[in-house]
């Protein structure tokens, strides 16, 4: 199994915070990775530093093997769109084409040209008078014209209304399965990540909580409602991510490492949504103390 | 690259065209005409015969009444010459500060910069497309403002080498706009917005041409001193000598200032009213005119000394910002 990317006890301190630490993942060849975490979490640290744009304080990231921040030349391989999309707002697309071509040795303008022709964007409007959905394509395009091994999207999809989101998610994985692009998109809007994302990252508090593939990681998670205090643990319950309790009755996600056969708990399948929510609440200690609050 | 450093800033690039366009629009008309009074008056000639020396005879002809007429013509003009003064942190408020500001205020650095050019070279470019614009300007604005002064310079009231004057034309102005690009260049690097970088931009530029107007420029090299007689005086100084006088006074026999900014000269057998020369004015035997000075032949050794420290300034600005942008992000 190729790895595109790969970080090893990766860290990024601003001042004394550490805004990403003790981050060490994989993603593996042909994925579309979802990074997910609430606002704050790292994730555009996570994938500045994967593009080069933000140096390591600690660890290492490498994209195809290599450090982008001290080999740019990787960057060849890697299609960046940040977050909000930053485009020269007087610049037409066009002329956003143009620089591409000029500051890559590879290029496909052709390829650009025939992704806005399909979605019906003027290429000679300055991008900063189209809508924020239409230049998200543009920026896109611009990305995926350098014919890229690696694509990463930092919350392409948060600023634009639901119908223009979802036309970016089709056109994303229209590109996905014509070239088979690794991809990974940070995001905080989770029902989208659900249709479009094989692949798991869950980062909260700087920290990587989970990573794995999709389809994997819900098949080891099971959501059991059993009676308050309902004695031990099922058999077959590695740990238990996340506890609810009422006064009757206890739910509970837990990952599993075997089949659960207790009567005692009834089991459902959870879903991805169930899955991120439960890793994201799992509590951030260090910021209740910060705050001097029980946890 | 080139092409994106242009496209970018094509605009900057052609309103800077129009503002020099203006000025010429400005200073053609006006520097004939006054060319023409000038040798209408016969102040050419005149001035030519009084050469450069910083002395010449008691009796030679001064050009004065000619001056004066000159002078009451176009003395405004050297009140809108001074305005030009600014023009060099024009361009580096508008061009330099916003260059790489602006980028990391809204964010398409991490456009930039992720694409298949390193930063160092996109600094590299940029930094030398709004040079180039900078110095093309620059060189235009020094070189026209120095046709237009010449005759303001030549009729004796502001020397070319006088403050102000001395700073808006030759190769100073270019010196201060490169200067002023560079600083804004920098401070960009620092507080990554616009108009942080250009606060600061105005604040450094004014401190540093301020502090080396006043404290530095007139110890570039040692000032020379001359002195000559108040009575019997064959000699007096020359108005077009261009020379750049710091200070200036009489001093009496012992050496001590008398009388500040004053200079007088009797003629042999001349006295004042009712007394001897000077006496009103507390002038004793043995007192005698003073002046630290500047030689107008330094003139343009101070231009090359000016230009080279702000160009030097530049040119390690410029090396920070490339380290900055290396680091920042």
């Amino acid at each position: 199994m190729d790895i595109v990317l790969e970080t090893d006890q990766l860290g990024k301190r601003y001042g004394r915070a550490w805004a990403l630490r003790e981050c060490s993942l994989r993603v593996p060849a042909g994925r579309v990775a979802a990074l997910v975490g609430p606002n704050g979490a790292g994730k555009s640290t996570l994938l500045h530093l994967a593009v080069g744009l933000l140096r390591p304080d600690a660890g290492t990231v490498r994209i195809f093997g290599r450090r982008p921040y001290d080999d740019i030349a990787v960057l060849s391989e890697v299609g960046f769109v940040a977050q909000d999309t930053p485009l020269y707002r007087d610049f037409t697309a066009d002329e956003l084409f143009t620089m591409g071509a000029r500051l890559n040795r590879r290029f496909d303008t052709a390829l650009a040209h025939r992704r806005l022709a399909q979605i019906g964007i003027p290429r000679d409007k300055p991008v900063g008078k189209l809508s924020g959905g239409q230049r998200a394509q543009v920026a896109l395009a611009l990305a995926m014209a350098k014919r890229p091994r690696l694509l990463l999207l930092d919350e392409p999809v948060a600023s634009i209304d639901p119908l223009a989101r979802r036309e970016f998610l089709q056109a994303l994985m229209a590109v996905v399965a014509e070239t088979g692009t690794t991809v990974l998109l940070s995001s905080h809007i989770l029902a989208d990540l659900e249709r479009t994302c094989d692949y798991l990252i869950v980062l909260h508090a700087s920290q990587v909580k989970l990573v794995g593939d999709v389809s994997a990681l819900l098949a080891a998670h099971r959501q059991l409602v059993g009676p308050r205090n309902g004695g031990p643990l099922p058999a077959g319950v590695a740990h238990v991510v996340r506890a609810e309790h009422t006064d009757r009755q206890s739910t509970l996600l837990v990952r599993t490492n075997a089949a659960l056969r207790d009567p005692a708990w009834k089991a459902y399948d959870v879903t991805l949504e169930d899955l991120i929510l439960a890793y994201l609440g799992d509590g951030d200690s260090r910021s209740h103390a910060a705050w001097e609050v029980p946890a | 690259m080139i092409w994106l450093a242009w496209r970018q800033h094509r605009k900057q690039a052609l309103f800077t065209a129009i503002g020099l366009a203006l000025l010429a629009v400005f200073m053609v008309p006006t520097g004939l005409a006054m060319r023409h009074t000038f040798a209408d008056l016969g102040l050419d000639d005149c001035v030519r015969a009084l050469g450069t020396a910083s002395m010449i005879p008691a009796d030679a002809d001064t050009c004065g009444k000619a001056s004066i007429q000159f002078n009451g013509q176009y003395g405004v003009m050297t009140l809108i010459g001074v305005l030009f003064l600014v023009l060099p942190l024009l361009v580096g408020l508008f061009w330099g500060a916003p260059l790489v500001a602006r980028e990391i205020e809204q964010g398409t650095h991490r456009m930039v910069w992720t694409q298949g050019v390193s930063r160092g070279h996109w600094a590299l470019v940029k930094f030398g497309v709004a040079g180039a614009v900078a110095l093309v300007a620059s060189v235009v604005y020094g070189l026209g403002v120095s046709w237009w002064l010449t005759p303001m310079s030549q009729a004796g009231q502001h020397g070319r080498f006088n403050i102000f004057f001395f700073d808006m034309q030759g190769t100073a102005p270019i010196g201060y706009t490169i200067f002023a690009v560079a600083l804004g260049i920098f401070a960009g690097t620092v507080w990554p917005k616009v108009l942080p970088a250009m606060s600061a931009t105005l604040v450094g530029f004014l401190g540093l041409r301020i502090a080396l107007t006043t404290l530095a420029r007139p110890h570039y090299l040692p000032a020379r001193v001359l002195t000559f007689p108040v009575k019997d005086a064959t000699e007096q100084t020359n108005p077009a000598a261009g020379d750049w006088i710091l200070s200036y006074g009489i001093r009496d026999a012992s050496g001590k200032m008398v009388t500040a900014n004053a200079q007088i000269a009797c003629a042999p057998d001349a006295t004042g009213p009712g007394a001897a020369c000077g006496a009103d004015l507390g002038i004793t035997s043995g007192a005698y005119n003073w002046q630290l000075y500047q030689p107008g032949t330094r003139y343009w050794l101070f231009q090359g000394i000016e230009t080279g420290i702000f160009l030097a300034v530049a040119a390690l600005l410029l090396y920070l910002a490339v380290r900055r942008i290396r680091h920042v992000a």
